[in-house]
């Protein structure tokens, strides 16, 4: 009974719902339209790999990946405490060349770098940063020694 | 509107070809899917219109960036989504940090066509809710995703997603009750 009660509220407030919400107007806006359409040809002619300098090792990333994802797959030792949660900043990489070939800033990691008096514009976190074409960039914090599990 | 629109192109293919930069390809996502984003940014924002057209361009700049990430393993529209429901987001934040207005999303009452009646007490409510509730509801109510999409949308667990629903419920009938009696 309290079960049969409980399905017909649900549908009374879906049908609430749905009847105060206008239906979906199509979206009239060619210019929007070419733009993602020109946006989509650009990355698509994008080559997949991309290459960059990491505390002056010449590497080949996957485009879009992380720079701490690329330091690691290619054995470039780099200190990321927080497990790239943005909280450490230790993962802190200062870009020598190419910053536009960086994803740009999100609210997070400023707040990270601004948290921990990192606020130039040429700091980033190589957890958050992801790579889109050529970077040169030196770790602030390399790893050294080894670590107690490897 | 149903959740899952009967596809003219098999999703996958279509997924191929947005890859590959294919333009009709690209004005077939666009009619597919734009409308249902705009509502769903605009619905989000709670009436903001100012705001959603600027959303919606940066949703789909950022969509098409990070299309070469897609795994596949939700829908392209759910893909969508969670874009712009980090725009939203993000956008609401800095409002918030702006005018400490992180309980009330920005609100400018522009009545429609629509706004009439019983559906225009309703449509207040729904915008006065905190944004979260109100995402969580438009997504399962209107755009009639799943709860497991949903999770995947908001980066939350599927557990969470249901508390969250509860509550939106309870904040929305609530206030449904106390406005007007029913």
């Amino acid at each position: 009974m309290d079960t049969e009660k409980t399905e017909k509220s649900e549908l009374d407030f879906t049908a609430r719902i749905k009847d105060a919400i206008e239906p979906a107007r199509g979206v009239d806006d060619r210019d929007l339209k070419n733009v993602f359409t020109a946006r989509l040809k650009q990355v698509a002619a994008r080559p997949d790999a991309v290459p960059i300098e990491f505390d002056g090792r010449r590497i080949e990333v996957r485009r879009g990946g992380t720079l701490l994802g690329a330091a690691m797959k290619n054995g470039v030792r780099l200190m990321h405490v927080c497990g790239a949660r943005t909280l450490c900043a230790t993962c802190r990489v200062v870009v020598e060349s190419g910053e536009d070939n960086l994803t740009t800033m999100s609210g997070a990691e400023k707040f990270s770098l601004r948290w921990h008096l990192s606020v130039s514009p040429r700091t980033r976190l190589a957890c958050q940063a992801r790579v889109n074409g050529p970077v040169e960039v030196e770790s602030v914090f390399p790893l050294c020694g080894e670590l107690p599990n490897g | 509107m149903n959740a899952v629109d009967p596809p003219q192109t098999p999703e996958a293919d279509l997924v191929a070809r947005l890859r590959a930069g294919d333009e009709d390809a690209a004005h077939e996502f666009f009619d597919r899917y734009a409308a249902r984003i705009r509502r769903f940014i605009a619905n989000s924002l709670g009436g903001a219109a100012a705001d959603t057209d600027d959303i919606l361009q940066e949703t789909f700049i950022a969509l098409a960036d990070a299309l070469p990430f897609f795994r596949g393993d939700s829908s392209l529209f759910t893909f969508a989504c969670a874009i712009a429901h980090r725009k939203v987001l993000s956008l609401i934040r800095t409002n918030a940090r702006r005018a400490r207005l992180m309980l009330a999303a920005p609100i400018t009452e522009q009545p429609t066509s629509h706004d009439i009646g019983a559906n225009r007490e309703f449509n207040r409510d729904l915008a006065r809710l905190r944004p979260e509730y109100r995402e969580v509801l438009l997504l399962k109510y209107v755009e009639e995703i799943g709860v497991s999409e949903i999770a995947r949308i908001l980066r939350l667990s599927e557990h969470a997603v249901e508390s969250r629903l509860a509550r939106a419920r309870k904040s929305l009938r609530k206030s449904l009750k106390e406005e007007y009696g029913h």
